[in-house]
């Protein structure tokens, strides 16, 4: 199932369903959303992360270190230089150790390391974003010439190995660019075709809709047409999408990283401490688990929170999505985890369907 | 003419040569570590041992082998007019008689070098060994069919600058004589009082004319060594070696051939390798590698564990890395800035950042720690292990920087290697205490070599490591502060392209001397005399540390190569 299919499906949805007026937006989005524990943990942990991000030089400063002051004596020269004592030399004074090596204090370099991993991911969506929308709405409005040109583009870069093509393009930019930055760039202007898909699917589909074409017959240039009449309409499936990619853009940046193209020394990031870590994973496990586990719950808590806004955002796709049945439609909403329910009673059919009693029987 | 470059890309290549890489050797802290077996330890005869590498044995033909002192597997197949001593530490630095009688006798002005070979000399079929012969395999080593190995002989011999080798010019080399089939003579175009070093390299093995094919040779190789090749796979990924049954003992003192079989496997991953020696299940118990240390976390594993660090050789290879300066670039044209960076250095932060002191000796001379390649102990900056910051404001403040400067450091950003990120990371640290701030530039591994032996790319401070081909001071001085090897094209190691006629003169006056002994006394003097000029600092000589099967006996690490010698080890 693609986004895209989730963006057809809500729109069709949305035009069946006009009779219970429309959610009243952001409000009725958060009301749903309270109703979904997992979706609201996540939400909880990304706030807590981005906190942070934001606050690194201040925990720093509570913690009394830096990211990059060495620490000789901290780590044992005789043995490779793996941290003095317990858990990869933890102690009042450094949270949670140091680095093997050069004895640099870790709880500092994972904080100042969540900004590049947080910074990188979020600009490169917003990124996405902006080209994919802009892209997918000219392509919708746009004469065949238009739109035939635009779409092959777009299905170049939705085919296209971003990651092969982030690295040569890594690769050759001079040092001096600043790195967040041109990884920024790389992995927003790599990524953005699934964004041009979906909205240019969207467009096709509202704009044979009466309300556009009356707009479009009061004499609405395309712009307008585009700005008052489809972008509203756009905003639920490209957030539901943009939550979907927002985990990926942090595993890109952090596979670049650990590849050794990402961020340059001595800045930190999650994804540059686990390429260093993999050595050590029997001498100083504490130092492989922290940024591995951060990375995990990281990107756990993304994921986990986008599933909670695509189905806040529109229950009846997200619901019949699940089910495979339009009988569905009404259980969506309370139906957080339909897949981890057994399928006693469930309708016989595909074994997508093996997962709906949850979300059928509590009609 | 360009004395054999040792980069760390060079010694690579030199560690394909020995079989090893430019490893390390030494069973336990230096000496012979058999003597922890206890009271059985004696070797004894037979069995078969594996080596487990990384590198395949590329180009095994004597004429392309790039080796230090004959190679480690090489040896075992080829012998040379000369070798290395096989014996544990400095005592390994001596070269000793192979094939011929003696080291050579050297005219007076160590122009010409006269040879005698033993009685009783035979190869793998029993036909006879002669000097003809290694005439012929140098002369091969001139085909361009058969490049890779050493240059230095194109360079020293009379008439041989423009030599094609045997196949296009079968008249050969006239600049070497074999008036009998026991006495070969070379003439040299300078005194080089080093010769019987370079001897032991094996384009001065034997190789019968009747038996050469050519570019094909190395795949059946004929032996002059206790070990005949069986087989030859890939190009040297798998090579099984027996016992040669026409070697004998009586005529080599050098090699114990303990083994009956020796089986060479490379390609393995080199955590692989290490995981294997430490667990030494089955066949893994007679197995050593030549090729593959132990890195930092793996160290701290096995120092935990008595059973497994009683499994270690250690072993110095004579090697330094250092930071080098380009002092055409400014501000490093002023001597104030490089002396005010070598009292800033904290050698400690860069050997963790390395390893550790295990896997590092902090350096303050650019020559090695050994007194074959001429160590004189000195230290012209002297700021202690952790540099000493208050001296180098001070200097720049003389230089003109009384508010400190920023500087860029040139580094390669593969990750663990010795002109590496940690280090230029560690370097960038130790330098902001004393008001330098560090712009750290890396790049990539081939271009970064490129840039910094180019002189018109060279930077102005950058990471460079050196080592030898032989353990003396004369290819580790030579290519580096001889201002007649700076090269305009490429390819230059001169990295200050210091060219001043009183270090030209004193390089050629020790090359005359043939009394090694009196030689590494001035090499020693000279690299004092030039460390003076803070053109380098030298940072740290890297230890070589390797797990060896559970059990292997006889374990030999010469300080020549570093490395656990094959040709001593015994399986039973």
């Amino acid at each position: 199932m693609t986004v895209e299919d989730i963006a057809t499906q809500s729109f069709e949805g949305g035009a069946g369903a006009l009779v219970p007026a429309p959610p009243s937006g952001a409000r009725q989005v958060w009301r749903r959303l309270r109703g979904r524990p997992a979706a609201l943990a996540g939400g909880a942990v990304i706030v807590l992360l981005v906190l942070v991000a934001v606050g690194a030089p201040l925990l720093a400063a509570l913690e009394g270190q830096d990211t990059t002051s060495y620490h000789a004596g901290l780590v044992d020269s005789a043995s490779g230089g793996v941290p003095l004592g317990h858990f990869g030399g933890v102690s009042g004074s450094h949270w949670l150790g140091v680095e093997p090596g050069t004895g640099r204090d870790l709880f500092a370099r994972l904080a100042y390391g969540a900004r590049v991993s947080l910074g990188v991911a979020f600009g490169a969506s917003v990124l996405q974003v902006l080209i994919g929308v802009t892209l997918g709405l000219a392509a919708g409005l746009g004469n065949r010439w238009v739109d035939g040109l635009l779409s092959r583009i777009t299905d170049i870069f939705v085919v296209m190995p971003a990651l092969i093509l982030a690295i040569a393009l890594l690769a050759v930019v001079p040092g001096g660019f600043p790195r967040p930055v041109l990884l920024t760039l790389v992995l927003g202007l790599l990524a953005w075709g699934g964004f041009a898909k979906i909205v240019r699917a969207q467009v096709l589909a509202q704009k044979s809709l009466d309300y556009v074409a009356a707009s479009r017959l009061a004499g609405s240039s395309p712009w307008r047409t585009a700005r008052r009449e489809l972008l509203p309409a756009l905003v639920a499936p490209v957030l539901s999408y943009a939550a979907v990619t927002l985990p990926t853009n942090i595993v890109s940046e952090a596979g670049l990283s650990f590849l050794g193209i990402g961020v340059t020394p001595p800045t930190p990031s999650w994804g540059q401490m686990l390429s260093s870590a993999t050595t050590w994973y029997q001498a100083d496990s504490a130092y492989v688990l922290l940024p591995a586990a951060l990375l995990f719950v990281t990107v756990l808590a993304f994921t986990v929170f986008a599933e909670g806004v695509r189905a806040a955002l529109d229950p009846r796709a997200a619901s019949r999505l699940r089910v495979g049945t339009r009988a569905g439609r009404r259980g969506g909403e309370v139906a957080a985890e339909p897949a981890t329910a057994p399928a006693a009673d469930g309708p016989a059919g595909s074994a997508r369907t093996t997962g709906t009693p949850n979300g059928g029987g509590t009609a | 003419m360009r004395q054999l470059p040792l980069t760390s890309r060079r010694i690579g290549v030199i560690a394909i040569g020995l079989a090893l890489a430019g490893g390390a050797v030494a069973c336990g802290p230096k000496s012979g570590s058999d003597a922890k077996s206890g009271a059985d330890a004696q070797p004894h005869k037979g069995g078969t041992l594996y080596v487990l590498n990384n590198q395949a044995q590329e180009d095994f033909d004597p004429a392309r082998l790039y080796t230090s002192g004959g190679g480690n597997i090489p040896s075992l197949v080829y012998r040379t007019l000369t070798t290395r001593n096989r014996a544990d530490g400095a005592a390994g630095t001596k070269v000793v008689p192979d094939l011929a009688t003696d080291n050579g006798q050297p005219s007076k002005d160590a122009t010409v070098w006269t040879y005698h070979l033993k009685d009783g000399l035979k190869y793998e079929d029993g036909s006879p060994i002669t000097t003809a012969d290694i005439k012929y395999d140098i002369e091969r080593s001139f085909a361009p069919e058969l490049s890779g190995g050493a240059p230095y002989l194109r360079d020293w011999l009379v008439g041989a600058a423009s030599y094609q080798g045997p196949y296009k010019d079968p008249k050969g080399l006239s600049a070497i004589e074999t008036p009998d089939a026991k006495t070969i003579v070379f003439h040299l175009n300078k005194p080089e009082g080093e010769f019987p070093l370079l001897a032991t390299q094996t384009s001065f093995a034997p190789v019968p004319k009747s038996k050469d094919t050519g570019t094909k040779y190395a795949e059946h190789p004929v032996s002059s060594g206790p070990y005949s090749v069986v087989s030859n796979e890939n190009n040297g990924e798998h090579i099984v070696l027996k016992r040669n049954p026409n070697w004998s003992a009586a005529t080599d003192d050098q090699r114990k051939a303990f083994p009956d079989t020796i089986d060479v496997q490379s390609g393995i991953d080199q955590a692989v390798i290490d995981q294997r020696l430490s667990a030494g299940v089955g066949k893994d118990a007679d197995a050593v590698t030549t090729d593959t240390n132990l890195g930092p976390a793996e160290l701290a594993k096995v120092t935990g564990d008595k059973s497994l660090a009683s499994r270690v050789g250690t072993g110095h290879f004579g090697y330094t890395d250092y930071i080098a300066f380009n002092p055409k670039v400014k501000p490093f044209d002023n001597p104030k800035v490089r002396e005010a960076i070598a009292y800033a250095v904290n050698r400690t932060t860069v050997v963790n950042a390395q390893g550790g002191s295990s896997l590092n000796e902090a350096a303050t001379t650019f020559l090695p720690q050994q007194a074959a390649f001429g160590y004189t102990p000195y230290d012209p900056f002297p700021a202690g292990a952790t540099g000493n910051p208050a001296k180098a404001k001070e200097l720049l403040t003389e230089a003109g920087y009384p508010n400190g400067l920023t500087v860029t450091l040139t580094h390669d950003v593969t990750k663990g290697d010795e002109q590496g990120p940690e280090v230029a990371t560690a370097l960038q640290e130790a330098l902001k205490v004393a008001g330098i701030t560090v712009k750290l530039d890396g790049q990539e591994h081939n271009a970064y070599s490129d840039k910094i032996h180019n002189v018109s790319s060279e930077p102005g401070f950058f990471l460079a490591g050196w080592g030898a081909d032989w353990p003396s001071g004369g290819p580790f001085l030579g290519p580096i502060f001889d201002g007649r090897q700076i090269v305009t094209g490429g390819d230059n190691f001169n990295n200050a392209q210091l060219n001043d006629p009183s270090v030209n003169n004193e390089i050629d006056a020790i090359n005359k001397i043939t009394d090694l002994k009196a030689a590494a006394v001035r090499w020693g003097a000279l690299d004092k005399k030039i460390g003076e000029q803070a053109l380098t600092v030298p940072l740290y000589h890297p230890v070589y540390k390797r797990l060896y099967g559970k059990d292997i006996k006889n374990v030999v690490i010469s300080d020549w190569t570093g490395v656990l010698d094959v040709s001593q080890v015994a399986v039973k």
